[in-house]
């Protein structure tokens, strides 16, 4: 069953130079219960979509096209008040930088308990705070520090704590936007598997946002690859990762697996990502990319479907090939 | 606990200062010129009663044997006489010292608890309508000249409408009629404290809004802000209960180092409304070469900035969980 459906997201900001198109016409799906991980450099517009879907997006920015349905429901045309009742209840977010997620002058406990006052009419703070509890259990954060403030916690408890709140009104999908990127790799590991085990327990659906594409590949069903705005690369967690079409996810799959194999130095990018004020006319990628000719600085790219569940967004490459 | 254990440090801590500052104020005294003799008697006093005057006061003494009879007075709770008044120093200011307390206390936390909910409305709506109109009135005010402003207000509300008395801070009438109970009383006290009040609240009020505003906007920036709206909730109790408290802290500083120093600041204040205060006798008590009354007042106002700045810590630990000492 599909849980969240977008179709031709435009996104821009208002910037002193003008329009700058932070994400542009990019369509996606999501059935219950399933993962859908967007991975990309820092700048290339995988937040802004989280908290588009949130309704969360600062003054400057509009949705220029495009549709989001979720649960059937038309979330870019709901009023103010609507979109306040399905924040956090039908919607939560595991915040990048969980370290200033939670408020410092209040207790972590009353920050979760906060959310489910606020969406369950009528519980007593008696009640509330008794499915804090159930939840830190869940998170594994141990009872009696509860009602600790947030500096209190290290940085893996930060992160469970946050985790627990989103969790706190059972939402059908939790927009989790680096949930892991501060921590050290065996806290991240931790993190993860937890994610993974309420994921199921639960049957939520995830949309994971990480620059890590090892880390996307470790927990999401699908893969979304995202570049200067524009998705590139769509597809099953397996396809993406073992066979990458785009010559930008190979570049991204390439430089993790020399990490792992400590062969060959990570190759780095070329040149910086091309201005969003005013993009190239052909491929953004062309002038980091290795494969690429000069048809591909004029001409625009078109999706190109490997299989059923993997296409690619590029120029140069021949379905036939 | 250790909450405790600070507050103890603290008070060893500001003892030692004030210990240092009853010395330095000592020396300062007899360092300054001026002869509080030739003030307080009589020209037609012959030179020797004079010099009998001064070995009454003990001026003759060395300096040294000035000193520990000083700290020892002091010690006893003796301040000494006052040379003006001829009263003990002590009865002078515990007559003063509650009006000050009452007039300035009332007009601090006034203004604070109006600048801090305007300040926030104004960031809240920043760059709309609203926060223009209450950024320049904040700034006005702000740099409002005060003996200035409370002529104007005098001239005003005191003259021209009439609706308030000019200056002092009782009608004798009022008081010497028995009939009159003490609510009759503290109303005939709080007509008088109206105009004063008012030109206080005015001058505080500006900048109390100020900054509420600015650490206001800058505490809308974090991320627990945006976390706030994603749970859902309404915008009141995000502004109120998650952006306020936090923003609020620089505003404590401000107004208790303002309490503390509103007892000499208030001079002004103070002499231009005739309000029977500790700060306007300080100034009268330098003029006039009153030493016993003048030290005092000194010493009275390192105690109330020492201890301001004791109670902003002590507040500041109570609302910031972060702090801890």
């Amino acid at each position: 069953m599909t849980l969240l459906d977008v179709k031709n997201l435009s996104i821009s900001y208002q910037t002193r130079g003008g329009p700058l198109q932070a994400v542009e016409d990019i369509s996606f799906a999501l059935d219950k219960g399933k993962t859908l991980g967007f991975v990309g450099e820092s700048g290339c517009g995988k937040s802004t979509i989280g908290l588009a879907l949130m309704g969360l997006l600062p003054p400057n920015t509009t949705v220029t096209s495009g549709s989001v349905r979720f649960n059937g429901s038309d979330l870019l045309s709901l009023s103010e008040e609507k979109l306040r009742q399905v924040r956090w209840q039908k919607i939560a977010m595991i915040f990048q930088a969980a370290m200033n997620a939670l408020n410092p002058v209040h207790r972590v406990s009353d920050q979760v308990a906060e959310a489910i006052l606020a969406h369950t009419p009528g519980i007593s703070k008696t009640d509330a705070l008794a499915q804090v509890r159930e939840l830190f259990d869940l998170v594994e954060i141990p009872i009696k520090r509860m009602n600790d403030y947030p500096h209190q916690y290290s940085g893996g408890m930060k992160q469970r704590a946050v985790i627990a709140m989103a969790l706190a009104c059972r939402p059908d999908l939790i927009i989790a936007d680096e949930p892991t990127t501060a921590l050290d790799v065996i806290v991240q590991a931790q993190i993860l598997d937890e994610i993974k085990s309420i994921q199921k327990e639960l049957n939520l659906g995830i949309l994971f946002i990480s620059h890590d594409i090892s880390v996307v590949a470790d927990v999401c069903d699908h893969i979304g690859v995202m570049y200067a705005g524009q998705l590139v690369e769509y597809g099953h967690r397996r396809e993406v990762f073992e066979s990458p079409g785009h010559p930008y996810t190979q570049e991204l799959v390439g430089s993790h697996q020399a990490l792992l194999g400590a062969q060959c130095q990570p190759q780095s990018a070329p040149s910086a990502a091309p201005n969003l004020l005013s993009p190239p006319p052909g491929c953004r990628y062309c002038d980091r990319c290795k494969e690429g000719g000069d048809t591909c600085r004029t001409e625009a790219p078109q999706w190109i479907e490997l299989s059923d569940n993997h296409r690619i967004f590029c120029c140069h490459r021949d379905p036939e090939e | 606990m250790e909450l405790n254990k600070y507050i103890l440090r603290r008070l060893i801590e500001i003892t030692v200062i004030f210990f240092v500052i009853l010395t330095v104020l000592f020396l300062l005294f007899r360092l300054a010129p001026g002869d509080p003799v030739s003030r307080m008697v009589d020209p037609s006093m012959t030179a020797e009663d004079a010099r009998r005057l001064i070995e009454q006061l003990g001026l003759d003494q060395p300096l040294g044997t000035q000193y520990i009879i000083y700290l020892k007075s002091f010690f006893s709770g003796d301040l000494g006489i006052s040379f003006h008044y001829g009263v003990p120093v002590l009865d002078i200011i515990g007559e003063r010292l509650p009006n000050t307390i009452l007039l300035f206390t009332t007009s601090v936390i006034l203004a604070a608890l109006t600048g801090i909910f305007f300040g926030k409305i104004a960031s809240w709506h920043k760059g709309k309508k609203i926060d223009s109109w209450l950024t320049i009135g904040a700034l006005i005010c702000h740099t409002l000249f005060l003996p200035w402003l409370a002529l104007i207000i005098i001239w005003f509300f005191g003259y021209r409408i009439g609706w308030f008395p000019l200056n002092g801070i009782l009608s004798p009438e009022i008081w010497t009629d028995p009939a009159n109970g003490f609510f009759i009383r503290m109303l005939d006290v709080l007509h008088h404290m109206a105009l004063p009040l008012m030109t206080l609240f005015i001058i505080h009020f500006g900048s109390y809004l100020l900054v509420m505003r600015s650490s206001m906007l800058e505490t809308l920036k974090e991320d627990y802000i945006i976390t706030a709206r994603a749970k859902g909730l309404e915008e009141k109790v995000i502004r109120n209960h998650h952006a306020a408290p936090n923003a609020a802290l620089p505003v404590v500083t401000s107004v208790a180092l303002s309490l503390a120093f509103s007892i000499n600041g208030g001079a002004l204040t103070e002499t231009v409304f005739s309000w029977p205060g500790i700060g306007r006798e300080l100034v009268f008590a330098v003029s006039n070469n009153d030493y016993p009354l003048a030290l005092a007042s000194f010493l009275l106002i390192a105690i109330v900035v020492l201890l301001a700045n004791l109670l902003v810590d002590i507040l500041y630990a109570w609302l910031d969980p972060r702090i801890r000492y």
